[in-house]
């Protein structure tokens, strides 16, 4: 975390810098099968980020080191666009995205059924095209949305969402500034039906008290999120289109 | 790749060439429907998003500060560059940019470089110490077909809309770039032995060479490309560049409406 400065990041009346409580979240909306050429995809904003998954098979997995015998590999890609920064990045894997893929990648075998498909690979490709902290966040939710869309079975959705402390107080689903000027964040990917965790991160300082409160915010976000997804899943279909 | 599909399509998209017609309908120089949305993306300075039929772009505008070039000292610079990254179908592999990542990029980039849209010099802040470098990103998101035409339209389109950053650089007043023209790209494919306009991805699948036509507000050509193996004819060459002149207009309008809203 950028570390506890002299950045006021709660106002006097106790609400957040962007008139937001402390616990809650930012304007998501999610829409499922924006990309023709993919077999799944999704749309998530959250806030003021931008985050598109593509999913690709299940296809034959090569090269064939990679096959498991029993089961699917799911092979995932979170990249951030050039322009989806202040600053610019570099087109091109680093080190964060990774990370991030790595992770992530774990979360969905986590929910996946991919024991239905021996020594395949499924691919899910996340996009950053704006980022305002909690990409990681939206980009699961948008990967668990393209994984439905794509008629892939799963356990349960996954949903992103994050808390985090900023001026030691817990607060649901960082900003920008929380982020930079906050004091610890907590991303976790929720099974909302099961109610179980399949990604987990966190850097900071929270007490076993503050990390109980953070964790209650992520739970009740991660179900008001999940009726969004559900919703975009159901409109894709009940549409009559495709 | 199979080569079963491609050659049962090849004949098929050959069969409907000798009465003219396209596997989905359209007249031989006729494009698919074009939206297009300016300012549409959240950090960068000029932002379009492009979908034509199943192809999704969007270009995305940064700045940055550097110093200029030893032999252009009050120049600044313009560099667009494109990724056909594996979200945007199941034929792109992840790994180093693919040459034809790398051709489409410097196809765009000449497109617009070359038309001088851009006064280069309108960019130097300090001779020989500071001038701003514009860098296009163009992502394409979903190929379904013609991605050189959709990336060259968002491309020019984020530009124009760009807003130079001089405030957060701390060099003076934000300001709208200037920007002297729209330089516009349209392609053409050979299916079933006949070129078309604005190919779609089985006609690019089943065809063969391609031909990229960039004309500025003039009528000028400003950037060629051939790609793919094959040959043309110059009467076939000013068969596709009289379509071309008549497609550019049109899509020049789209930008010029759009900016108009």
């Amino acid at each position: 975390m950028g570390g506890y400065g002299d950045v006021q990041l709660l106002r006097d009346d106790g609400l957040r810098l962007d008139g937001r409580k402390l616990d809650e979240m930012r304007p998501v909306t999610i829409e499922a099968g924006v990309l023709p050429a993919a077999d799944g995809s999704a749309m998530v904003t959250h806030g003021l980020n931008v985050a598109v998954a593509a999913v690709y098979g299940p296809m034959e997995a090569h090269p064939r080191k990679i096959q498991r015998q029993d089961r699917a590999v799911i092979d995932v890609r979170y990249n951030m666009a050039p322009f989806s920064t202040s600053d610019r990045i570099r087109p091109g894997y680093n080190r964060r995205s990774r990370e991030i893929s790595k992770v992530t990648a774990e979360a969905l075998e986590s929910v996946v059924l991919v024991e239905r498909y021996p020594r395949s690979k499924i691919r899910v490709e996340i996009e950053i095209l704006a980022a305002e902290a909690g990409t990681r966040c939206a980009g699961i939710t948008a990967a668990a949305v393209a994984l439905a869309d794509a008629g892939i079975p799963m356990r349960d959705l996954i949903v992103g969402v994050a808390s985090g402390k900023v001026e030691d107080t817990v607060v649901l689903d960082l900003d920008k500034a929380e982020d930079n000027y906050g004091q610890a964040d907590l991303p976790v990917g929720i099974l909302p039906n099961t109610g179980e965790i399949a990604f987990l991160q966190m850097d900071g300082d929270l007490s076993p008290d503050e990390y109980n409160l953070a964790m209650e915010y992520n739970f009740k976000a991660a179900a008001e999120i999940h009726e969004i997804m559900v919703d975009a899943l159901k409109r894709r279909y009940e549409g009559g289109e495709n | 790749m199979v080569e079963l599909v491609p050659t049962l399509l090849r004949q098929e998209l050959a069969r409907l060439a000798e009465d003219d017609l396209r596997l989905d309908g359209r007249g031989r120089w006729e494009g698919r429907e074009v939206t297009l949305e300016t300012d549409c993306l959240y950090n960068a300075e000029g932002s379009a998003k492009v979908v034509m039929g199943g192809t999704i772009v969007y270009a995305g505008v940064k700045f940055e500060l550097r110093t200029p070039w030893p032999d252009r000292p009050a120049q600044g610079s313009l560099m667009c560059g494109a990724e056909l990254r594996p979200v945007a179908h199941r034929k792109y592999e992840p790994g180093p940019p693919s040459p034809q990542s790398i051709e489409l990029g410097r196809v765009v980039d000449r497109g617009i470089r070359e038309s001088g849209c851009i006064d280069m010099e309108s960019l130097c802040i300090v001779p020989g110490e500071k001038v701003w470098g514009v860098m296009i990103d163009i992502h394409v998101l979903s190929d379904g077909g013609n991605i050189f035409d959709a990336c060259g339209l968002a491309a020019i389109a984020a530009l124009r809309t760009a807003i130079v950053p001089a405030q957060r650089f701390d060099v003076g007043e934000d300001y709208t770039l200037k920007v002297k023209g729209t330089p516009i790209m349209a392609s053409f494919t050979r299916v079933g032995g006949r070129y078309v306009y604005d190919p779609s991805e089985e006609e690019e699948l089943g065809g063969d060479e391609r031909i990229h036509i960039t004309l500025g507000d003039e009528g000028h050509l400003h950037s060629l490309q051939k790609g793919l193996r094959g040959v043309f004819t110059p009467a076939e060459f000013a068969e596709i560049f009289e379509v071309a002149h008549l497609r550019c207009t049109e899509l020049r309008e789209l930008v010029a409406n759009q900016e108009g809203n």
